[in-house]
């Protein structure tokens, strides 16, 4: 008994050491800008940069219009497969995989082919088309995650039952979706909207490819030309992520306390 | 025309037919309970009238209004299900509220009658509670006010006492026949508990394999089967198979023991089988009760229930069981004892298969 609690807590330091030490390494390296002393230079060097701005607040713009243009594709979708195509689940579930198997780099140039300024709907041709292609493009990489998120929450929940008794006090389609079906099922909707902001935050080759100034491009060009940025951009990328999971936490934490609102 | 009118309604799942020609007509204000097994398709009858099925044929009327081209929420039908299925996200208040919010009736007027709802099921001081805060009978009386608080011309219950344990079902069934008399709302209950039937219509529509086998009220169900299904689907009815001798004098016999019938066998020929139906508290083996009939059999069992003593007989081949009020001069009888089970002849129905 002893023993077996002696080698779990072995298991779990070397665990932690595996995940802990690379990140302490990055945050004492991303310190020591100034030659033999730590400082916080990079994080100043990073946050003054206009192009860290804009970069991070074009990211976050798009992640935003993500999450709710995902939520409203995925959601309903979700909820007719269960409720009225239930034989269809594990083909739309097969469907929504695809993305985790096609690289994101044939999807762009899909999409580059498909939308290039010659084409029927030429949507490259302009920097809002392109800004719509990229948010379609991030809701297709993040639909594995958001849609298991979703369904996960809507078993939750008897959506059948709940439908009827909704139908038979009058209800029409859309305020059965929004007063009785999306407040039931927000924890998974805050779940699958934290997932889509960290792929969102760190994607490259869909912005990249299409040109647009986000996040993922910026890291990559710092990393590419300068020592210490580079580490305080990881840091901060990795402390925008601990917030989301942990405000994810904070969240389903209290829903598992009171019911949705 | 009745107040909700069932003709030949019909319903086909692919080659299956869950519903067969099933004919009803229901008065305001009456209680009418769907009884049957699993499967025998009283649920889908009540999701036909509520509108979640489509009927494959037949008409459907309510109040003189066909009710098939309507879609679930424009029937103002009020509904009650097994799993509560409040909504999880709102307050008992908004629960009860979300009919008359939907219908946009004035607040001043939601208000009123949603407190008027909660007086009516008792739970007025819970009004601040959310579903999972509450135990499983006060959440279907929730549900109960839920359904009845926008006024529906019919109130459809669909098993609304499985999922409570046996002390809140017999409670909340007496509450539930309470609040439809007091509002006389009309009330169609579909349970497989026959007791829950028996206790609480106003008439009941036994159902097998998709079809209504008899429809009457509890004394009618209860007495006089019209099938084989309902004599052994309702209460604990003895089965018995017999030879018609003489029609003309309504002799059978069971066993080597010859019997005469108060209800004709003018339709049979001597020689038929027919299947005769006696409850086990018809019969007693006491001399002192009135009788005119009576068979005589060897004891096979007799079981110890409280407050009656079950006894079960072999005549002929055929088991029947019998209750003996238990008191301290009774003596059980034992296994193997010939004894002698007195009983009117009119208590010995002949039933249809």
């Amino acid at each position: 008994m002893k023993g077996s609690r002696i080698g779990a807590w072995i298991a779990v330091i070397v665990g932690a050491s595996y995940f802990i030490i690379p990140l302490l390494g990055t945050l004492e390296f991303s310190l020591r800008m100034r030659r033999g002393v730590y400082s916080i230079d990079a994080y100043a060097s990073v946050f003054t940069d206009p192009q860290f701005r804009a970069t991070f607040g074009y990211s976050m713009l798009m992640a935003l219009l993500t999450i709710v243009f995902g939520m409203l594709l995925v959601v309903p979708t979700a909820y007719w497969v269960r409720l009225r195509v239930p034989r269809m689940r594990p083909i739309v579930e097969f469907i929504t995989l695809l993305p985790l198997v096609i690289p994101a780099i044939v999807i762009v140039f899909g999409y580059l082919r498909m939308y290039n300024s010659s084409s029927v709907l030429p949507l490259t041709g302009n920097a809002m088309g392109t800004n719509i292609l990229l948010v379609f493009s991030y809701i297709t990489l993040s639909l594995p995650y958001v849609y298991r998120a979703v369904d996960t929450a809507m078993r939750a929940i008897d959506v059948r039952v709940l439908t009827e008794a909704a139908e038979s006090l009058g209800a029409s389609w859309t305020t059965i979706m929004f007063k009785c079906i999306f407040p039931n099922v927000m924890s998974g909707v805050l779940s699958g909207a934290f997932i889509t902001l960290a792929i969102v935050m760190g994607e490259f080759t869909m912005a990249a490819l299409l040109n647009r100034p986000a996040f993922g491009p910026y890291l990559q060009l710092v990393g590419a030309n300068k020592a210490y940025e580079p580490s305080a951009l990881a840091v901060i990328a990795f402390t925008i992520t601990w917030l989301s999971m942990g405000l994810l936490n904070l969240i389903s934490g209290a829903r598992r306390g009171a019911p949705a609102r | 025309m009745s107040f909700l009118a069932l003709n030949n309604i019909q319903k086909s799942f692919g080659p299956v037919q869950v519903v067969q020609n099933f004919n009803m007509n229901i008065e305001k204000g009456e209680f009418i309970s769907f009884l049957g097994p699993s499967g025998c398709g009283k649920t889908t009858v009540l999701r036909m009238i509520a509108g979640f099925e489509t009927p494959t044929g037949g008409t459907l009327y309510i109040n003189g209004k066909d009710q098939r081209p309507l879609k679930p929420n424009q029937r103002n039908i009020g509904m009650v299900f097994q799993a509560y299925a409040l909504f999880p996200n709102m307050t008992v208040y908004d629960n009860v509220a979300f009919g008359m919010k939907v219908a946009g009736a004035p607040k001043a007027e939601t208000d009123s009658r949603v407190k008027e709802m909660l007086g009516l099921i008792k739970l007025d001081h819970l009004a601040d509670r959310y579903p999972y805060q509450m135990s499983g009978g006060q959440q279907q009386r929730v549900a109960l006010a839920r359904a009845l608080a926008v006024k529906p011309q019919v109130l459809l219950l669909d098993e609304p006492l499985s999922a409570l344990d046996a002390k809140i079902r017999v409670s909340l069934r007496e509450e539930i026949r309470a609040i439809q008399r007091q509002l006389g709302i009309t009330t169609v209950f579909v349970t497989h508990d026959q007791e829950e039937a028996l206790s609480i219509s106003d008439r009941i529509v036994v159902m097998n394999a998709g079809k209504a086998d008899q429809i009457g009220t509890p004394f009618e169900i209860y007495n006089t089967p019209a099938t084989r299904f309902v004599a052994s689907f309702v209460g604990t009815l003895n089965l018995i198979e017999a030879e018609v001798i003489d029609p003309a004098s309504n002799c059978i016999r069971i066993g080597d023991q010859d019997i005469t019938l108060k209800q004709s066998l003018a339709s049979y020929n001597g020689g038929d089988k027919v299947s005769l139906a006696l409850r086990p508290e018809a019969g007693s083996l006491s001399e002192g009760i009135k009788s005119d009939t009576a068979l005589t059999g060897q004891v096979v069992s007799a079981h110890f229930l409280g407050s009656v003593i079950r006894t079960r007989m072999d005549v002929g081949g055929n088991v029947i069981s019998f209750d003996m009020f238990n008191s301290p001069g009774v003596t059980p009888p034992v296994a193997g004892e010939t004894v002698t089970l007195r009983f009117m002849a009119a208590d010995l129905l002949v039933i249809r298969d």
